[in-house]
């Protein structure tokens, strides 16, 4: 199973997202204490987006959707999904993944019944509303100049476009 | 009465997480958010949800200071008491005899009134699709031995979203239930429109809850997954108020009082705008004395955190807000309680390693307050803080998977 998915994800990787919707099941890492660091610790300096949502909050799942076409255009962008369900829902969370060609964003379920404990990691001053955001923008010489842009509420493409746009200096 | 039953009862029963977040509702049904929703299976995401047991312990105290429980564990809703303050409780009695799926996460929870020999119960039943539920009510009139079979007390029997209940019961013995109803959005969708957010409406039984009058609406698009809160003047009427939705996404409070008479007045003034529902409820008291204490929370970029607002013309004009908690420590779910010119307030923090439960308390209405003050802990998943006050007395009313049920009295901890 987990050897499936990780060939998923690199057949993905390889074909792209222009192609057909990703079909396989990809692999949804547990977050623990310490997940969100490493999130973070993994890309020191780049722009990336870490997105938080829930099978069960309606507007996350547009915003997934918002997010799909978004990745399409720009396969570059370096998108972090994590869904505070658990992990008894994974094969749900990978099925709603899957059908939004989200597959190859690196994907997360929270692992800890208590959930204060991860919202603490991720940010003191998050009381868990659906779906929040975290926008990092690239290091402008030796810090990041808008270090990090914490969002709660459905985005508009717009919105996030126009800072993949800026981030990744794409004209 | 068997007084020996298990007091681990609560705690064992319950002893589960609550899902925080779980039912982050039907928000924006529109046909295109029913197709972007269409590749999970929902049914069944739902389902499972309704199977997960529920920490919410609500309680109230009767005259004479006994304390009554209302828990959900399986497809019931069970009450039990307890005369010693919650340590050893009665064998719970079940409420509703056929077995129903419940809401209980989230800000989800049984509500239970006692007065005058009556104990009035209000909770909302999951139904088959998504988001969707039905208010219930029940009653028992023979001191909690037994009770009536449930009545849906919403008169649209849609599969959609009637949820998110709260109760009074007056002087008179009318029982009011409010909550927040998507019959509108529905009939909107029919007709290929849009309607932004939930209704919120209320019955009224004036005769004890054996029978709810008609259904009525009290306002539009109102936000779609925060409880509502309900608490009775001093002229008998009950005051609602619920976490509206102002222009597009502004989501601040309304109140109003359900005399007839009244419209729907702005409660909170932080602006939050936002695309989602935060599903994170006010609370509201009235004391004796006729001033109106409320209290909320909001994210917004300007003004966030908890909030505390008095009116003391009937909820037609608020003082400034008080901000209070910690805002690095993730303040939460608020509850306000007025005994006469003593008000308290609860909420929870967290400061990475453990939950809290903080009080604050004001000896003269409202007008000044005296520093927050830790009054429990814990190190796993927690029910929200209750208040709840017997003879003059506050008390904390509080259910955590590893301590179990606690009740604990304020003023000896507030010094």
């Amino acid at each position: 199973m987990k050897r499936f998915g990780i060939l998923s994800v690199l057949c993905l990787a390889v074909w792209s997202f222009a192609l057909a919707p990703a079909i396989a099941a990809q692999d949804i890492k547990p977050f623990v204490r310490g997940s969100y660091q490493q999130i973070i610790s993994a890309r020191q300096g780049k722009p990336f987006i870490v997105n938080f949502w829930s099978l069960t909050c309606n507007y996350c799942v547009v915003e997934l959707a918002m997010l799909k076409k978004l990745i399409k255009k720009y396969p570059k962008l370096d998108l972090v999904l994590v869904s505070t369900d658990t992990q008894e829902e994974e094969k749900d969370i990978s099925a709603n993944l899957a059908k939004f060609s989200l597959g190859k964003a690196e994907a997360w379920v929270f692992a800890d019944s208590f959930t204060e404990r991860l919202r603490f990691e991720v940010d003191k001053k998050w009381q868990g509303e659906l779906p929040r955001t975290y926008f990092y923008s690239a290091n402008v010489g030796a810090r990041r100049a808008m270090p990090v842009q914490a969002i709660s509420g459905k985005l508009e493409y717009k919105e996030v476009e126009q800072w993949v746009k800026q981030q990744y200096a794409i004209q | 009465m068997n007084y020996l039953t298990i007091a681990l009862f609560l705690a064992a029963t319950l002893a589960v997480s609550p899902v925080m977040a779980a039912d982050h509702a039907s928000h924006g049904q529109t046909g295109a958010v029913a197709s972007a929703t269409a590749p999970v299976d929902r049914e069944k995401v739902w389902k499972e949800i309704l199977a997960k047991p529920s920490l919410a312990v609500s309680a109230d105290f009767d005259e004479k200071g006994r304390l009554w429980l209302a828990a959900m564990r399986g497809q019931h809703i069970y009450v039990s008491y307890s005369d010693d303050r919650g340590v050893t409780q009665s064998a719970p009695v079940k409420v509703n005899a056929e077995p129903e799926n419940f809401l209980g996460d989230g800000e989800n929870r049984p509500k239970i009134i006692v007065r005058k020999g009556m104990i009035y119960l209000s909770y909302t039943q999951g139904l088959a699709k998504p988001m969707s539920g039905d208010i219930r009510f029940s009653r028992s009139t023979d001191g909690g031995k037994s009770f009536s079979a449930p009545i849906t007390v919403n008169d649209n029997r849609e599969i959609i979203s009637h949820r998110f209940d709260s109760m009074a019961v007056n002087g008179k013995g009318y029982v009011y239930i409010a909550w927040l109803d998507k019959r509108e959005q529905s009939a909107a969708e029919k007709k290929g429109e849009k309607y932004n957010g939930s209704a919120v409406y209320y019955a009224m039984s004036d005769d004890g809850g054996i029978s709810f009058r008609r259904n009525i609406k009290i306002a539009d698009h109102v936000c779609e997954c925060c409880r509502t809160a309900m608490a009775v003047d001093t002229d008998d009427y009950p005051v609602v108020t619920w976490r509206h939705i102002y222009d597009t996404n502004i989501r601040d409070h309304a109140l109003v009082k359900l005399d007839g008479k009244m419209a729907p007045v702005r409660l909170s003034h932080e602006n939050w705008n936002i695309a989602a529902c935060p599903h994170h409820g006010p609370s509201l008291s009235i004391a004796s004395d006729g001033i109106y204490h409320a209290a909320w929370f909001s994210n917004a970029p300007e003004r966030h955190g908890l909030f505390y607002a008095r009116s003391t013309d009937q909820g037609k004009t608020f003082s400034s807000s008080l901000n209070f908690g910690n805002f690095e420590a993730q303040p939460a779910h608020p509850y306000v309680l007025s005994l006469g010119s003593r008000v308290y307030l609860v909420w929870k923090e967290f400061d990475g390693e453990s939950t809290g439960i903080f009080g604050m308390r004001s000896g003269d209405g409202g007008k000044s307050w005296s520093a927050p003050a830790k009054l429990a802990s814990t190190s796993d998943v927690s029910d929200w803080p209750l208040l709840i006050g017997e003879n003059n007395r506050a008390y904390l009313s509080w259910n955590t998977k590893i301590e179990g049920y606690r009740l604990i009295e304020i003023d000896a901890e507030i010094k």
